[in-house]
């Protein structure tokens, strides 16, 4: 293997490699620090990386988008080692390399924070950050002292506050994205590869996180920043390249010589129609889920809150600030410990989410799909059915799967879900089709109150902006809806009335003009 | 539809395959290996190994294990026996005129078809001890059955003071010995009876899909509704009612209830039970199980056990061997399900 690797170095120094197919955008001074030519990747049935390509400067931030599927993440793949491409080839400076894994990318300076959540489960925070390179001290042995320093200093550069001694099953998920961030950080490497890393961040915390990138840009790093989110994009990226179908849709360009609609151009392959939600023309109805003064077992304190048929109630906070407890103590995961629960005006106790179910008509979509809300390995049919095969059965018991699959696929027709049968596992469907699987098992379970926490993290504009007519459709026909989200624009686009949730309390409440301008002044008004 | 292709066929009947070339293999080496007698006795052992390996396939399938499955069997057989084994211990069973035997005990000589049933839900409330445990301590039952074993078989070693029920009725003991088409044990019925049971138990009713839905993601059951500690607890006593069942047949078979049951004598059934289910394609980390693969599994073993037997091959070797027919089945399948992912992906685009 290191054979390999040694003979495009001699063809370098003897001058000879590249120089005819240089792209634009290198330095005058020298090569590109990272180009990726003509890269293709296929997997059965399909041709993920159809000839991408790639460059990346020193000192630069590059973002990488397209729609799910379009080839992003194998890219990513290639270029951290954990895919070898059939065909084309990455040079660094100029010198043509090969990573048959993802430690020799690691040698090469490839930092990478992948997508999938990879922290190593009951090690500590400074252990998972520094698993690459554990400092020895005395006897060869590990120092946990030096660990934990180190450990420290990334994790104040990130302004997180989390101790480097604590385990990482103990921390939230904003809390556990930032320490993979500050994992890659830390291997200072000459090159960063960020996929998603501000999926469940807040505003506060990414704006921190962009702040350092910057200036690790002005240290001459370069920085390829995948993201759906084109505001962080927009705000944060010097270049953009867009991927479409395993190839680039465009070349890489300025961002400040693109707008929006030219990006999403680009990654559909179409003009996007700017989709205005249609006027709802059923009015809200009685209350059908009233908090009064309830406290939970997982720190909310005082929280009132009325929620109407036919309404959206929007809870914005930042990550932690208790409205997931807040929705897990509604449906009987966590204990309400004081106050009174009214589901249609009459006192409820909910103590499991069997009876939030079938006593309350209440479900919960939860915010992490893979671990909560879906089981991966089962049929999409399965996943859907859970919550009504008791009433599926027969008077022996006996489930038909007839009677299961006629009952299943309206749902699925009604929520577009595009899967190649009922029987597909559900781990191999997109974000967006999962996402909307765990909508319609609470559907058909028919639900009157919907708790729906964070549905469109991780997924593309064109799923999220259907996931939103969704939404907006099945309050039209009469649910009320309790909607978590982080993401500001989604919460201003579809809440009726927006309440502000801060350490366990509910700070505020705002009537919704969808102005978002002075929505979203006010809301950030409430959490500082 | 996909058309059946040849990684379809091995995926359904791979074992079959193994478990039939198996079979002609004996049949053509090991004398005697098709004779009735032998077919007869084979089908005894297979069944009660079969049973067994359900009563492990069912606590696999939700992500749990259950150490105790030969201390159950143990101590059900031997409540069986003091059930039905006569209050005197008289001759009965005995050659007129030999001495009283000193190594049996009495018992309460009820009805032994309602006994049987009496047993099962006896073995069914161990198995209510194993899951409760489970459920409160939030260990893992390895653990929790792991201890229980110890307690189960200490305790009825305790009461019995490792003394058997032998004088076991008449209509029981023609029970274990009865033949259909002179070739066939009843045993084999009642094992197909709980292999058909449990697949579509498994396959199509609320509580088989809510244990198999909770195997596969715990905490996704749980917030789909699902009561998660009571489908564990309510599958231990399943698990414990067949090792008690298996216990009961094994006692049919040998014609009492002895102590040693399912943790000694013919042989500790706690590997056995994890083989057949291994090689039948159940997950030890939960959510899938494999019926049918257990019932192939555990004929796959019991034949390459009696056959080497019939072959005179030592016991040390057919240790070795049956262990080294586990690894090869676990590496094939293997294999096998790479293959299949990989023509389902192909298939998918």
């Amino acid at each position: 293997m290191d054979q390999e690797r040694m003979v495009p170095e001699a063809q370098d120094q003897a001058g000879s490699t590249t120089t005819a197919t240089l792209p634009p955008g290198r330095e005058a001074n020298g090569r590109p620090l990272l180009e990726m030519q003509g890269i293709r990747k296929a997997f059965p049935g399909v041709q993920a990386l159809d000839g991408a390509e790639l460059t990346l400067k020193a000192g630069e931030i590059l973002a990488l988008v397209g729609e799910n599927g379009a080839g992003k993440s194998t890219l990513i793949k290639v270029l951290t080692g954990l895919y070898q491409p059939e065909a084309g080839e990455i040079l660094i400076e100029g010198m043509e390399v090969r990573f048959p894994t993802p430690r020799d990318a690691m040698k090469h300076g490839i930092a990478h924070m992948p997508q999938e959540r990879n922290l190593i489960p009951y090690f500590s925070v400074g252990e998972n950050i520094m698993l690459e390179s554990l400092p020895r001290g005395r006897f060869g042995l590990v120092d946990y002292d030096r660990i934990h320093r180190e450990a420290r200093g990334w994790l104040d550069m990130l302004e997180v506050q989390v101790e480097s001694r604590a385990s990482v099953d103990d921390l939230s998920i904003a809390q556990r994205q930032l320490v993979e961030i500050a994992r890659a950080i830390s291997r200072e490497g000459r090159i960063l590869v960020l996929d998603e890393p501000t999926a469940s961040l807040t505003p506060h915390e990414t704006e921190t996180l962009f702040g350092v990138l910057r200036r690790l840009r002005d240290q001459g790093v370069g920085i390829i920043f995948v993201s759906h989110k084109l505001e962080e994009v927009f705000a944060l990226c010097d270049n953009i390249v867009v991927l479409r179908d395993g190839k680039n849709a465009g070349n890489k360009t300025a961002i400040a010589e693109i707008d929006r609609d030219g990006v999403v151009t680009r990654m559909v392959g179409r003009a996007p129609v700017t989709q205005e939600l249609p006027e709802r023309t059923e009015g809200r109805g009685g209350p059908i889920l009233e908090l009064q003064h309830v406290n939970t077992s997982s720190g909310g304190r005082d929280i009132s809150l009325t929620l109407h048929q036919g309404e959206i109630v929007g809870l914005y906070g930042l990550v932690g600030a208790g409205r997931t407890e807040l929705a897990r103590a509604i449906i009987g995961i966590d204990k309400v410990t004081g106050g009174q629960v009214l589901v249609k005006g009459k006192k409820a106790t909910i103590r499991s989410v069997k009876s939030a179910l079938a006593r309350h008509r209440i479900g919960y979509v939860s915010e992490n799909r893979k671990e909560e809300g879906l089981i991966q390995m089962l049929p999409l049919v399965s996943n859907v059915s859970i919550t009504i095969w008791r009433k599926l059965q027969n008077l022996v018991g006996w489930i038909s799967s007839r009677l299961e699959r006629k009952t299943v696929q309206p749902f699925v027709e009604r929520l577009e879900i595009k899967a190649p049968s009922l029987n597909t596992v559900v781990a191999s469907l997109s974000g967006g089709n999962q996402q909307k699987v765990s909508l319609a098992k609470w559907l058909a379970a028919g639900v009157d109150v919907l708790i729906i926490d964070e549905p469109t993290v991780g997924i593309d504009v064109r799923t999220k902006a259907n996931l939103h007519e969704l939404i907006w459709e099945l309050v039209q026909r009469g649910l009320g809806i309790l909607l978590i989200s982080s993401d500001m624009p989604e919460i201003v686009r579809l809440a009726d009335r927006i309440l502000v949730m801060r350490r366990g309390e509910i700070k505020g409440e705002i009537a919704n003009d969808h102005d978002y301008e002075k929505t979203s002044e006010l809301i950030m008004g409430f959490i500082h | 539809m996909r058309r059946p292709n040849f990684i379809t066929i091995w995926d359904r009947a791979g074992l079959a395959v193994v478990v039939l070339s198996s079979w002609a293999v004996f049949a053509i080496f090991a004398e005697g290996f098709t004779s009735k007698f032998n077919v007869f006795s084979v089908g005894r052992l297979v069944s009660i190994l079969i049973v067994v390996g359900l009563a492990q396939t069912v606590v696999m399938g939700i992500g749990d294990i259950n150490l105790s499955v030969g201390a159950v069997g143990g101590v059900v057989a031997m409540f069986f026996g003091w059930l039905v084994a006569p209050t005197q211990l008289g001759t009965a069973g005995l050659a007129s005129g030999a001495p009283q035997d000193v190594t049996a005990l009495p018992g309460l000589g009820i009805n032994w078809q309602f006994a049987f049933i009496l047993a099962l839900l006896f073995g069914a409330a161990l198995g209510f001890i194993n899951g409760w445990l489970i459920v409160r301590s939030g260990l893992h039952g390895f653990i929790v059955t792991l201890g229980t074993m110890g307690v189960f078989s200490g305790s009825m070693y305790i009461i019995t003071k490792v003394k058997a029920f032998r004088n076991l009725p008449e209509g029981f003991l023609g029970f274990g010995k009865m033949k259909f088409f002179d070739l066939l044990s009843p045993l084999v019925f009642i094992m197909l009876g709980v292999v058909v049971f449990l697949f579509f138990f498994l396959r199509s009713t609320t509580p088989g899909r809510q244990m198999l839905a909770s195997g596969a993601n715990r905490r996704a059951a749980l917030a789909s509704g699902i009561n998660v500690n009571r489908i564990v607890i309510s599958t231990h006593m399943l698990s414990a009612a067949l090792a008690g069942l298996a216990g009961i047949m094994l006692a049919a078979r040998i014609g009492s209830a002895i102590p040693t049951i399912g943790t000694g004598g013919g042989g500790d059934w706690l590997l056995p039970s994890f083989a057949a289910s291994a090689i039948g394609g159940t997950l030890f980390t939960g959510g899938s199980v494999n019926v049918v693969g257990t019932m192939f599994g555990g004929l796959l073993l019991g034949t390459v056990e009696n056959g080497l037997n019939l072959l005179r091959v030592p016991g040390f070797w057919v240790q070795m061997i049956t262990g080294l027919v586990l690894l090869l089945a676990v590496i094939l399948d293997r294999i096998r399900v790479v293959a299949v992912e990989r023509s389902r992906m192909g298939a998918a685009q």
